[in-house]
């Protein structure tokens, strides 16, 4: 197990090295970021003296020999926009997406596998029809759509919610649900397709003839099989919702790190991008290692192999 | 049952209501300001950017501001307006009286070391060329302040305005980092608490030197998107809201809680005709022809239903320097069929492409298309790119427009920051320069006489009237959505100066 997890850390360092440095090559061909955080007067002197300061002058091997050196000590430079160490103003803003994201998953879960299930289990019932239904809308309604609608009607027109921001509990309500709503159909349709997988097999009709409680048969026998998939699915959807929910987040003004990262990628303001790569390269790293070692406590032919 | 269910289900919404920030009186909360961003920094004098200025002015106050309709220059921090003794010379009065928000006094000191902060290289200050032609500076007395320029720099009196002062004793002992963080200034506002990208919040100063300020808290939001914008200011969140698309201001009207105020803003929009690279666009009577083309008042009524002022020339109507003589060009599409084929070419044969950015201008996007379907009248055929901002500015930079180009420029309220930033060879801005004109403007720029200065610039738009640089647009408006219970109005100069607003009295 050991050798597996070092094994597995050993690629993800190789996956976040090629991340930073395609990312890095692609900041070539974005165009020059120094006009864009200038005022327009600068003059043609001053810009060069900006560039010159900021090293975009030196050959891009040493751009990338000074920023990987960098890289490795945490120190991606200062935002050229804000002017403020660039890694220090994406971690400002994680904890916004962390708590945001758990809050969505959990959520998504919730309502998610309690409906896969049944579905599964009373297939073609009314349930099954209207869960397939929701999953269907679920999957259809843009992000955007839905937020601004949510917004309309709960705080404009009903005035229970606010329509953004951080602060109390009411305040994750809508962003919430906004995000969860895509998730969720994700997560529903995939656990009942598993479900009606495993709920075909042999082991579970010997589990019914052996006079089992129904319940136990559904979610020790039937759900325990049937969640590898639903595992990896949440590794790469909470590695999607932490790499910022940027729709969600714009919307909702909510501080996270998402709308950060595109603004700084529409500013230009790559030292901010190199950093929200990073994370994004560690974070997803890091799902996927914890994902192979739920598979093995999960599904323990995975452990004897 | 079900009836059980149903009632537990209302008491649990009503739980919510009840749940939620119950409406105090108005004098209880904080004003709020809905912003698409936070500020780039606090620290003052060192970044240019609307959003980041308007915030700070708050905290720090200002030596001068634009005052009134239309704007003039007035002293905030300063007693009176600059004295100017020679060509060289400039004696800036300070207020007596005045403290900063930690009790450290304001005076000449103070803004002697704004001055040479913002010229000290390592604090990376985008207003450092701009003050470049300071020789040296002196301070006669506590409230008196003497520079001297390298040059003759009349302009100096315009970079004056919403100049900020910061506390030199306050940035001396914290350094940067933490005068930036926790902002020491002499404006209405102090400083509480900065929660990035949600919001900036800020409290009275009762010893504020003009009277204390009579809103006691406000905040500035951070709301990226729009449409959630103008959302919290119809839920009643949000106070006072900028930019309202014209199609939005039946909304904000028909909600009862807000309203629209709207302003004749000193931003232009124009339409720049390239004539760096050969072809048709070089021939002045082309570039007149498409002026003639284009039915400016009518897109001015249906598209913006009025909510743009047209201009006859560069500058706006407001702006101090502006030629009232000049007389927009008149929609006459024989005129232009007739000038386009006096230089030579055919109409219908003439095709353009016109960069467009799309949502940074009121109804950018559609303006350009309004603009080609009337060149597509008169046979000329225009296609229109829309850009991403990013990709827009890029563009206009590096001259890889195609040969027309959608642009606003502004705050403007006098003529250099306009004409001399867009017109001259070097800069891209509006795509256009004539030797003759960069000669008219380099003799404009040094005269520090008011009287001569302005016929100089009034002869420049003139010149560049006849040349028709640009299809001449319009300046817009700015439409502001603001709580019914607010007082505040807008001001050309686009600035959010809270000292100005008050709770109305029911």
């Amino acid at each position: 197990m050991l050798q597996f997890i070092a094994r597995r850390l050993l690629e993800a360092l190789v996956v976040v090295f090629l991340a930073l440095t395609v990312v890095f090559a692609l900041q070539f061909l974005a165009g020059d970021p120094v006009k864009l955080f200038l005022p327009t007067d600068t003059t043609q002197k001053e810009i060069e003296e900006f560039r010159e300061r900021l090293g975009f002058n030196d050959p891009w091997i040493v751009q990338y020999a000074r920023f990987l050196r960098g890289a490795f000590r945490g120190d991606f430079g200062n935002s050229l926009r804000q002017q403020e160490p660039a890694l220090a103003l994406v971690l400002l803003r994680l904890p916004a997406t962390l708590s945001l994201s758990g809050v969505a998953m959990l959520l998504a879960l919730t309502i998610a596998i309690p409906v896969g299930v049944i579905s599964a289990a009373r297939r073609n019932s009314w349930f099954d029809h209207l869960g397939i239904g929701a999953t269907v809308l679920g999957q259809a309604i843009p992000g955007f759509w839905l937020g601004l609608m949510l917004i309309y009607v709960f705080s404009v027109w009903l005035r229970v919610l606010p329509t953004g921001g951080r602060g109390t509990w009411l305040h994750f309500i809508m962003p919430s649900i906004t995000l969860a709503a895509f998730v969720a159909a994700r997560f529903a349709r995939l656990t009942r397709s598993m479900m009606l997988d495993v709920l075909g097999q042999d082991y579970i009709r010997t589990a019914r003839a052996k006079g089992l409680a129904p319940l136990r048969v559904l979610y020790k026998h039937a759900l325990k099989n049937a969640s590898l998939p639903i595992v990896t699915l949440l590794a790469l959807q909470l590695g999607q919702l932490l790499g910022g929910a940027v729709i969600t987040e714009t919307i909702f003004a909510w501080p996270g790190v998402g709308r950060f990262l595109v603004q700084a990628l529409l500013n230009r303001d790559f030292p901010v991008v190199l950093v929200g790569v990073f994370l994004t390269a560690v974070l997803y790293s890091a799902l996927n290692l914890v994902a192979d070692m739920a598979y093995a406590w999960l599904n323990p032919r995975i452990r004897y192999e | 049952m079900r009836g059980t269910a149903l009632a537990l289900l209302i008491a649990l919404l009503l739980g919510l209501v009840g749940n939620a920030p119950a409406p105090t009186a108005a004098q209880d909360r904080p004003l709020v300001v809905a912003l698409g961003a936070e500020p780039r920094s606090l620290m003052a004098m060192r970044i240019v950017d609307w959003t980041t200025n308007v915030q700070q002015m708050n905290i720090y106050d200002r030596l001068y501001y634009w005052d009134g309709f239309p704007p003039r220059i007035k002293p905030s921090l300063a007693a009176e307006l600059p004295q100017t003794p020679d060509d060289l010379t400039w004696i800036i009065k300070l207020r007596p009286g005045v403290k900063f928000h930690n009790g450290e006094p304001f005076g000449a000191e103070a803004v002697k070391f704004t001055f040479e902060w913002l010229l000290d290289p390592r604090n990376e200050s985008h207003y450092r060329p701009r003050f470049a032609f300071i020789e040296s500076m002196e301070v006669l007395d506590p409230l008196t302040l003497r520079i001297r320029t390298k040059e003759p720099a009349p302009i100096m009196r315009y970079w004056l305005v919403d100049f900020t002062v910061m506390a030199p004793g306050y940035v001396r002992s914290v350094g940067n980092v933490e005068a930036s963080r926790n902002p020491i200034g002499a404006g209405p506002y102090k400083f509480v608490r900065w929660d990035r990208d949600e919001r900036l919040v800020l409290e009275a100063n009762p010893g504020y030197w003009n009277k204390p300020p009579a809103i006691k808290r406000v905040e500035f939001r951070f709301i990226p998107d729009f449409s959630a914008r103008l959302a919290s200011l119809l839920a009643g969140e949000a106070d006072i809201v900028k930019d309202v698309p014209p199609v939005a201001v039946d909304q904000v009207t028909r909600s009862g809680l807000a309203e629209v105020r709207g302003v004749a803003s000193s931003r232009i929009n124009y339409l720049a005709l390239v004539n760096f690279k050969p072809g048709p666009l070089q021939d002045r009577r082309v570039r007149q022809a498409l002026n003639y083309a284009v039915n400016v008042d009518e897109i001015v009524t249906n598209l913006f239903k009025g909510r743009a002022t047209r201009i006859p020339g560069a500058l706006s109507s407001i702006n101090e320097n502006v030629n009232p003589n000049l007389k927009p060009y008149p929609f006459d599409p024989e005129r232009a069929v007739r000038l386009i084929k006096e230089a030579g070419y055919d109409p219908t044969k003439l095709e353009f492409t016109l960069d467009s950015p799309s949502g940074r201008y009121p109804l950018d996007k559609e303006a350009s298309e309004a603009i080609a379907s009337y060149l597509g009248r008169i046979g000329i055929r225009v296609r229109v790119v829309v850009n991403e901002w990013g990709t827009h500015l890029d563009k206009i930079i590096n001259r890889r427009t195609g040969e027309m180009f959608y642009l606003g420029w502004g705050p403007a309220l006098e003529a250099q920051g306009t004409i001399a930033e867009l017109f001259r060879p070097e800069r891209t801005y509006s795509g256009f320069g004539t030797p003759n004109l960069t000669l008219e403007i380099n003799k404009a720029i040094p005269i520090v006489d008011l009287k001569k200065r302005q016929a100089a610039w009034h002869l420049i738009q003139v010149m560049l009237y006849t040349e028709a640089p640009w299809i001449f647009l319009w300046q817009q408006h700015d439409l502001y959505g603001v709580n019914k219970r607010v007082k505040w109005e807008p001001h050309p100069a686009e600035k959010i100066f809270l000292h100005d607003a008050e709770w109305v009295r029911r």
